[in-house]
């Protein structure tokens, strides 16, 4: 890994120390959401060398090189669920916990430039949750660098686990068939689960016996540390349950105070108080019309809307959707749609999710000094009615508004 | 054309009922309703604020800011409120218990058959605002059957009925398992067996083989009504001579929609999937005269013919999404176009559909033709004015004016606004949907059901259902374990397209 931190300094260290043209911007909006503070009526933002340098009110459109209706800083997407699929997870065992997400990416594919033009600027890539205890995340930038090298925000931010059916669904047991490559364990919802405090518990015993250590247990003891926090996918309840009821039995056992982040936990509504007692965070997977998503599970439409008022950190996610009105730039007007207050929906896609996994300096707000990931909207943001028509990657301007507004087409 | 259609004996009997149908309507319908709204968006002019619209008999008397509420009728307090048209969902394959049968050529049949009133699809449609649908067979077909436009209300089919001969379903995109060649050459086989058919007709007449006739001449009957006459053949693209010998009676039922088809007594909904089905469907249509009652049902990716389908003349049905994502064969880059812009630059006119789904219903897609750069009125126009225009129905719904159905929905803000939810709605002035009434809103909207209640989705006996407190929703992991893996199956093979490999 500290290859890839090498890289990325040197990167940094090469990039002119004069003023580069090309990432540096004066943005003009109606409104500037800020997402630290009031948003302002009329504002400015100054970008220069691909970074924040002033945010100001007032202004105005024609001094300006962008203009448009609304800024946001740029959306986080903490289960973008931008990964090789089932080709890019480990079989051997069901804990790769040294695995770091980062070999197995693949820079080139397109979602990357879907993500960003929709408004996602950075991301949390994991794993693909076919092992129980998956590898490592990493955050990184959607568009910017050509090398990946560049993208990086920050490594091994957190830990990838899987609770529920899907790292159990390929398995199968060896009995009564030939041996191949599936056969293996756990195949049940509770084998997944024992697979899960089975790591963690001979981890924190080799502690003390060097000889019970594995592969990846140095990882798995840092998140018990609380050094990074562990995103355990867990849609329904009882995985929900199951998570939460391992983070305690870990501070129970005197092994740490693990730092729990439940990912696509659609079914957080049903026991909130177990929620809101646990301290873990929540990423609720895309709204679904009719309330059924992922392993049959079911998420309210004011599941957000009662995690806020529990004081319970979530953020919300698009799973990579395709479709426009799946996509994370919608997600905030679907848990206004449940109730949430603006404020609240705009943090839950920029600067909760850059805090979830400590990346918070660099991303997540309009502010002097942090990246400058700015999404320009030709609406009030997540509407329905409004657009992506701009987006600013370290400055760089991924997707351009002025070119927008002619190609698409006025009504005429 | 409405009334031409009466001459068709098979459609005739629908029209009794229909007329039975409105007396009984009438005769209950005597109370009057009125609804007070603090915003109507009337389609017809300017917006009012803080109005009032009085519907008696099912049809709108009174709309306005001035309109006084009268002392005796039933009043909807809307005044915080927004007030628009319903929505005219202009092509639709839900409702029904399959979309499609297996038949290629199948014109004889119709969906009146198929729509199953309490299907939870028009319990969709209200939660939606939508109030007129034209229900008709699905895409994969030749020829489909005969639509209905229908209301999302009624426990019979005469009850939802608003017009019975919606028209017929054509597809020239290849049906499965079919090629274009194939899906061309059976579109055009089903008019030369047609006309084949009439052409045997007429020589068997001249032979005197026509034996039903000559039978009921020498009983001294008629062969009944207007089955019995001959006349000849209307329809000016091709024509069967000599049809006039023939008793319509003798035409053979499975063919004699495709016959009211060509003489121009039913229109078409002719689907298009691809940019180049287009050309297929506009030359059927042409070659066999119904070019002129031909409404295209299309994708997005249909802006690429949307020139021929100006130069044509025929409206589109676009369905979602309106962005349209397109990949570069060899690099695998993506592109986005906004398709109504490039069809409205050739000016062809244009109503929305949702394609049958419910995160993109008919909101979200003028919601979605504003982001894109529309007028709010015209985007909302696509979902109500047109669509009722291309279905005939221009003079009953689309807007809100004295004279037409008291279709209305009253909506919690702007109808287009993501927060926005229906509160209420009216069709044919019986107020059929009240949102703090739905049960199931509840259970969407804080996953809580009311306590006894079944739980929704799933089947407390066959499916698993979490036990977790009272009234909690349960559901069946079996279904939808398989639906994801579909999805993720669906995926894997998307991206490995993004690799352009």
């Amino acid at each position: 890994m500290s290859a890839w931190y090498l890289a990325t300094v040197l990167a940094l260290g090469a990039a002119p120390a004069n003023e580069d043209e090309s990432r540096s911007w004066t943005v003009f909006a109606d409104k500037v959401y800020t997402a630290a503070g009031d948003p302002l009526d009329g504002g400015t933002v100054e970008v220069s060398n691909g970074k924040i340098s002033a945010v100001s009110p007032g202004g105005s459109a024609g001094d300006a090189k962008l203009s448009v209706a609304a800024v946001t800083p740029g959306l986080i997407d903490l289960s973008a669920r931008i990964h090789g699929g089932t080709q890019s997870v480990e079989q051997a065992s069901e804990t790769i916990a040294h695995l770091s997400t980062l070999d197995g990416l693949d820079r080139f594919v397109e979602d990357w430039n879907r993500q960003a033009r929709n408004g996602v600027t950075c991301v949390m890539a994991s794993t693909y949750d076919d092992a129980v205890i998956g590898g490592l995340s990493i955050a990184l930038k959607t568009a910017g660098g050509d090398a990946l090298a560049e993208r990086i925000v920050k490594t091994d931010v957190a830990l990838r686990a899987a609770m529920g059916q899907q790292p159990s669904q390929r398995n199968h047991p060896a009995a009564g068939r030939p041996t191949d490559f599936f056969s293996r364990r756990p195949t049940t919802r509770m084998g997944v689960e024992w697979t899960l405090r089975d790591r963690f518990f001979e981890a924190a015993y080799s502690k003390q016996d060097a000889a019970r250590a594995f592969p990846g247990s140095d990882v798995l003891l840092s998140v018990l540390a609380g050094e990074r926090p562990i995103a355990m996918q867990a849609w329904s309840t009882q995985d929900i349950r199951t998570a939460i009821f391992w983070k305690e039995e870990m501070e129970r056992e005197g092994f740490g105070r693990p730092k729990l982040i439940l990912d696509a936990a659609a079914e957080a509504w049903k026991e909130p108080e177990l929620l809101a007692r646990s301290g873990a965070a929540v990423v609720l997977p895309p709204h679904p019309a009719q309330g059924r998503t992922g392993e049959g599970s079911f998420m309210a439409l004011d599941t957000a809307k009662l995690l806020f008022e529990l004081g319970v950190p979530f953020a919300l996610s698009g799973h990579n959707a395709i479709e426009k009105s799946s996509q994370l730039a919608l997600q905030p007007g679907y848990a206004m749609r449940g109730g949430l207050p603006f404020d609240a929906a705009l943090q839950a896609v920029t600067i909760t999710p850059a805090r979830m996994i400590g990346i918070e300096k660099r991303v997540g707000s309009i502010e002097v000094g942090k990246d400058a990931d700015l999404v320009l909207w030709n609406g009030k943001p997540f509407e329905a009615t409004s657009r992506v028509v701009g987006v600013l990657v370290d400055g760089r301007l991924i997707l351009d508004p002025r070119a927008q507004s002619t190609e698409q087409g006025e009504a005429k | 054309m409405l009334l031409n259609t009466v001459r068709n004996a098979a459609l005739r009997s629908t029209f009794t009922v229909l007329a039975f149908a409105v007396t009984a309507a009438v005769a209950l319908a005597q109370d009057r309703i009125a609804i007070k709204a603090g915003r109507i968006i009337t389609q017809s002019g300017p917006e009012i604020q803080n109005g009032v619209i009085v519907i008696e008999n099912g049809r709108i008397t009174a709309i306005g800011a001035d309109v006084k509420v009268p002392w005796d009728v039933t009043v909807i307090d809307g005044s915080k409120m927004t007030a628009m048209p319903g929505f005219v969902e202009a092509h639709s394959f839900r409702g029904m218990d399959r979309p499609n049968e297996n038949v290629d050529v199948a014109p004889f049949l119709s969906v009146r058959d198929s729509i199953d009133p309490i299907a939870f699809y028009f319990e969709e449609c209200l939660r939606y605002g939508i109030t007129t649908i034209n229900i008709q067979q699905g895409n994969n077909c030749v020829v489909g059957g005969q639509g209905l436009v229908v209301k999302p209300f009624g426990l019979t089919i005469e009850e939802m009925l608003v017009r019975p001969d919606a028209g017929l379903k054509l597809s020239a995109t290849p049906k499965f398992g079919f090629s274009s060649a194939t899906q061309a050459q059976a579109l055009r086989n089903a008019f030369g067996e047609l006309r084949r058919h009439l052409e045997q007709l007429v020589a068997d007449a001249k032979d005197g083989k026509d034996r039903a006739r000559r039978e009921a001449l020498f009983q001294g009957r008629d062969l009944e009504g207007e089955k019995g006459k001959g006349k000849p053949m209307a329809g000016s693209a091709w024509k069967v001579d000599g049809l006039e010998l023939v008793a319509r009676g003798e035409v053979d039922q499975k063919q004699e929609p495709l016959l009211d088809l060509v003489e121009g007594k039913l229109n078409a909904y002719f689907y298009c999937g691809r940019a180049m089905d287009v050309r297929t469907a506009l030359e059927v249509a042409r070659e066999n005269g119904f070019l002129a009652r031909t409404t295209l049902v299309v994708d997005g990716s249909c802006w690429k013919a949307a020139a021929q389908i100006a130069e044509a003349g025929v409206p589109i049905i676009l369905g979602a999404p309106l962005v349209v994502i397109e990949r570069d064969p060899i690099t695998g880059k993506e592109s986005e176009v906004f398709a109504p812009a490039k069809f409205q630059e050739k000016g062809v006119r244009i109503a929305f559909s949702s394609s049958n789904s419910t995160t993109e219903s008919l909101w979200f897609q003028a919601a979605t033709a504003v982001a894109n750069g529309w007028p709010r009125e015209k985007a909302l126009e696509a979902v109500t004015k047109n669509p009722a225009e291309f279905l005939g129905l221009g003079k009953r719904v689309g807007s809100l004016e004295v004279g037409k159905d008291g279709n209305v929905v009253l909506c919690s803000g702007d109808p287009l606004s993501i927060t926005s939810t229906v509160q209420y709605v009216v069709i044919e002035g019986k107020q059929v949907y009240d949102r703090s009434k739905d049960i199931r809103v509840k259970s969407l909207v804080e996953g809580k059901l009311p306590a006894g209640t079944t739980p929704m989705g799933g089947d407390a006996e066959a499916g698993h259902v979490h036990d977790d407190g009272c009234g909690t929703i349960g559901h069946t992991d079996a279904q939808d374990e398989k639906k994801d893996e579909k999805k993720e199956d669906k995926k894997d093979g998307d991206e490995k397209k993004g690799d352009g490999r």
